[in-house]
């Protein structure tokens, strides 16, 4: 049917993009270690050491030399899922991000649902029927915990419940399920607060736009009500922008969590990076970059394909 | 036609919440009925309170912060201004279908087309589920929309003005009710689209024996397919007429709206328009509110007044204090 | 008379959409910037040892002394100029590059490299701020500086995406392919009708961009990759706090206020500025 084939046609058109921006990404994280001033194979190394040291450093960052076939050899190294090895421990890197990234999107997955379970009913419930009073104090709270860094708010809640209460440790950390969440609630708290903050807002002013409009008037006068109502005359004409919000938000929240790591020392993907910063671990800091990069690519991908999903005037 | 008409408004007024305190009347001194399988036309300029009446009629007069402050509304002897949740439940959708101003709404963005008539259609609890889709496609059927099986599954933004109408006049016509509300249906539409949608609604009157009250700003056009117009100026209604009796209108406003025309047909060489503005709701002038735009306005008009409703004829009426000198 | 006329139209202006919070906003950043311009002056320095290690706020010292025995309300307030002065040149440096690129590229014809230079601007996009600032980093070294040169390289292409995106409209308006017809020079046209129309899209974005950028500096201090101690910076203010938090909330606790408080001030009137812009 010539329906399906512009509904395919269109996601693929989208899919083409992410393609060509996950090439780009890609150049990007191989291209930044030239920024760097010097040559930061010997910057590593230091004064004393001897030329093949160096020239094999170089060639493990696939620098000096002509760029272009260093990008091939970076290009056919990433192809066989070579992303070379942590300059500090050896560890290949590709297990080192094996290793530390799944705790870091349980984080973020746990922190979404959790912002998704609050700012659905808040945002619509304000954004129906909030007036007065309850719409200034909701959008006050939220321009506060919008601008509020998250390390902040973090501190506040480490002097309250780990200073204060002993609720919440702020080191240590257990992979098992039930145990995990203790050591996992309070970061959890802290992105919610600021993601619900968000989402909230958006869907809040989507909500009052969507109220106003004549369809909605004409699907009460048609009889339409309860949870269907709700659905397909308030949420769902509302919910794309906040889909997109939420895909952008959750590649921030990435850059996120490596604060969040860090102060809750947790084993994740954010914490390891900074490790590698400070430690000048160049194919690391690389590795976790085109992650992060891709993760960014594919989540905005399935945010506009969501979006367009749930409502067909959304450009993608 | 049945004795007791199916609509009765009689002196109704709305007010709109402005503050806690502050009230605004936006129509008062609404007088009319609707008689079954009648077409009535409701005139006025905006913000004459024409889409408050309606809004009235089918129970949303809340969303805009708007209430019925005082008179008579009944649709087939049941009381609007008192009717509660669960009474609306069995009336709108129902009895009572509903068309929106084409150019402001249209079916609903997120939802197919076929889905949307489903819901309507599903609107009797009784309604065999199996059914639906034959009967969503027979509903298309009759406001002509060619190649009913595709436009089912489209959305929206893929139709034109005409058939997004079309599909509106399918959903309000589901459960064959005994009154369509029709608010501005053809406004920004184009003239043979105009006339299409209007034949339309002539054809499903006919053929259901349903009442339809339509709101326009356009006399001329309403007035070929309308029973019975009746005009309303700054909130009040200010004469009912049989349409064919529209060249010998009694209030001179009614005349103004019909001689202001453009007629394309007899063209007068020169284009009459309404003297002034039409009063803004808040600022009515006291006594006759149309006096202060009235060729033929005398001091007793801008005397505070309640105006006469003067009964011309079987069905209609006129407010003007000067009927007696004015009749033709 | 001339005074309370002034201040009549003033109450006409905050009482339409918006004035509350832009009025709010500009009184919070301007006591902030009044304090940090004063207390630098006429305070203790940022890193003179006053007194006693840990000392409580008191009313000589309202926000209390560091593990150090240093002054924490002048060096909170030393580290205004440092902390919005990095921001104001992390916001300001891309703005303009960002702006001048998607000017170029609104008036740029050739399909192929337009959309080349737009996968790539999406592609430097797509890395959250944080995360390529801190991998940036590691190349350019830790300071202030390679966090000003790191956000000019990168944060441009937000700017060039959405000055992109309006020249493109506003070059498509009639009056702009009048000039054109009529042979206008292109620098002409540029100058009259795209950068001020262009440059409002953008310094719209980049007030909401001063916030992230704000935290994204203190951030990067906090994880100790910008500001290093001993300066007075509020993320590394904030670092440094976190070991004696249980002693000390204070050391923790006013630098992250001051921080909010400059953010806060930003986002109440760039909600102001927007909710005037639509009316409501």
């Amino acid at each position: 049917m010539k329906k399906g084939n512009q509904l395919s046609r269109k996601i693929f058109g989208r899919f083409l993009r992410a393609i060509v921006v996950a090439f780009w990404v890609m150049v990007l994280s191989f291209a930044l270690i030239r920024i760097a001033p010097g040559d930061p194979a010997s910057t590593k190394l230091g004064i004393g050491a001897e030329k093949e040291a160096i020239d094999l450093l170089r060639k493990q960052l696939h620098i000096g030399g002509n760029p272009i076939s260093q990008f091939f050899s970076y290009l056919g190294d990433l192809i066989h899922g070579n992303l070379g090895a942590s300059l500090q421990t050896g560890v290949k890197v590709v297990d080192i991000i094996n290793r530390t990234l799944p705790l870091t999107i349980y984080l973020i997955l746990l922190s979404t649902l959790c912002a998704l379970l609050l700012s659905i009913p808040i945002g619509t419930f304000i954004g129906w029927s909030g007036k007065g009073p309850l719409v200034y104090g909701f959008r006050g709270i939220t321009a506060v915990f919008l601008a509020t860094p998250n390390f902040f708010i973090a501190m506040v809640g480490i002097l309250f419940f780990s200073v204060r209460h002993n609720w919440a440790p702020v080191f240590g950390y257990d992979t098992a399920f039930p145990k995990n969440l203790h050591y996992l609630w309070l970061p959890v708290v802290v992105n919610t607060i600021i993601m619900t903050s968000v989402i909230s807002r958006v869907l809040y002013s989507s909500v009052t736009e969507t109220k106003d409009q004549e369809f909605v008037e004409t699907g009460i006068i048609r009889g339409v009500s309860g949870r269907r109502f709700f659905w397909f005359y308030i949420l769902k004409p509302s919910l794309a922008p906040t889909v997109v919000l939420l895909s952008y938000m959750m590649g921030t929240m990435l850059g996120a969590t490596v604060i969040l790591e860090t102060i809750f020392s947790l084993p994740g993907i954010g914490r390891e990076m900074v490790g590698a910063v400070l430690t000048s671990d160049y194919p690391l800091v690389q590795g976790i970059l085109l992650y992060f990069g891709a993760i960014t690519v594919f989540l905005s991908f399935m945010g506009d394909l969501i979006a367009y999903l749930l409502d067909r005037r959304v450009k993608i | 036609m049945s004795a007791e008409p199916l609509v009765v408004i009689d002196d109704l007024k709305i007010d709109v919440r402005l503050t806690r305190a502050n009230r605004l009347p936006i129509v008062d001194t609404a007088t009319f009925s609707i008689d079954r399988g009648e077409i009535i036309g409701l005139i006025g300029e905006s913000g004459s309170g024409k889409t408050m009446l309606c809004r009235a009629l089918v129970g949303t007069l809340g969303r805009r912060g708007a209430y019925i402050a005082g008179g008579k509304l009944t649709f087939d002897g049941i009381d609007l201004v008192t009717a509660k949740g669960s009474a609306w439940a069995d009336i709108r959708g129902k009895r009572i279908g509903y068309v929106p101003q084409s150019a402001l709404a249209g079916p609903n963005p997120v939802m197919t087309i076929g889905a949307q008539l489903e819901e309507s259609i599903l609107q009797d609890k009784e309604f065999s589920k199996g059914n639906v889709k034959a009967r969503a496609i027979e509903l298309l059927n009759i406001v002509q929309i060619r190649r009913p099986e595709v436009v089912m599954h489209q959305y929206q933004h893929e139709l034109s003005g005409g058939m997004k109408q079309r599909v509106m006049i399918a959903c309000a016509i589901a459960q064959q009710p005994e009154l369509i509300v029709a608010d501005e249906p053809t406004t920004g539409l184009d003239v043979t689209v105009q006339a299409e949608i209007m034949r339309l609604l002539l054809d499903i009157r006919s053929e259901f024996k349903t009442s339809i009250i339509l709101v326009s700003h356009d006399l001329p056009l309403v007035n070929q397919i309308c029973d019975e117009i009746v005009v309303m100026h700054a909130g009040s209604t200010v004469e009912k007429i049989s349409s064919r009796d529209i060249t010998r209108a009694n209030h001179p406003y009614t005349r103004a709206l019909y001689d202001s025309r453009i007629d394309l047909v007899e063209p007068k060489g020169e284009l009459t328009t309404i003297n002034g503005q039409p009063p803004t709701v808040g600022n009515w002038p006291v006594g006759c509110r149309f006096s202060e735009r009235c060729n033929f306005v005398e001091d007793r008009c801008r005397l505070p007044q309640v105006l006469p409703i003067i009964p011309i004829g079987p069905n209609g009426f006129s407010t003007c204090l000067r009927f007696n000198e004015l009749e033709k | 008379m001339k005074i309370k006329k002034s201040f009549r139209s003033y109450k006409a202006w905050v009482a339409r959409p918006g004035g509350i919070g832009i009025s709010s906003g500009i009184a919070m950043m301007a006591t902030l910037l009044i304090l940090g311009v004063l207390v630098p002056v006429f305070g203790n320095r940022s890193d003179a040892f006053v007194g006693d290690p840990f000392a409580r706020p008191s009313l000589k010292y309202p926000f209390g002394l560091d593990q150090l025995g240093r002054d924490m309300f002048s060096r909170v307030f030393n580290a205004v100029g440092v902390d919005l002065g990095v921001a104001f040149l992390g916001v300001t440096i891309p703005f303009v590059i960002g702006t001048i690129i998607g000017i170029l590229l609104g008036l740029a014809r050739n399909r192929y490299f337009l959309s080349t230079v737009g996968s790539i601007i999406d592609g430097i996009n797509a890395f959250p701020l944080l995360i390529i600032a801190i991998a940036a980093i590691t190349f350019l070294g830790p300071g202030l500086k390679s966090v000003i040169i790191i956000l000019s390289l990168t944060n441009w292409a937000r700017y060039a995406r959405i000055a992109r995106t309006k020249a493109v409209v506003v070059a498509q308006q009639n009056y702009i392919e009048a000039a054109r017809t009529l042979g206008y020079p292109r620098w002409r046209i540029i100058r009259k009708h795209l950068a001020p129309n262009v440059s409002a899209e953008t310094i719209a974005y980049a007030l909401s961009d001063f916030i992230l950028v704000i935290t994204v500096v203190a951030g990067l201090s906090f994880l100790g990759l910008a500001a290093r101690p001993p300066a007075a910076e509020w993320g590394s203010m904030i670092a440094d706090g976190r070991i004696f938090i249980g002693q000390a909330w204070w050391l923790v606790i006013f630098p992250g206020l001051a921080l909010c408080w400059a953010a806060v001030s930003l986002s109440f009137i760039v909600e102001g500025l927007f909710r005037r812009d639509r009316g409501v």
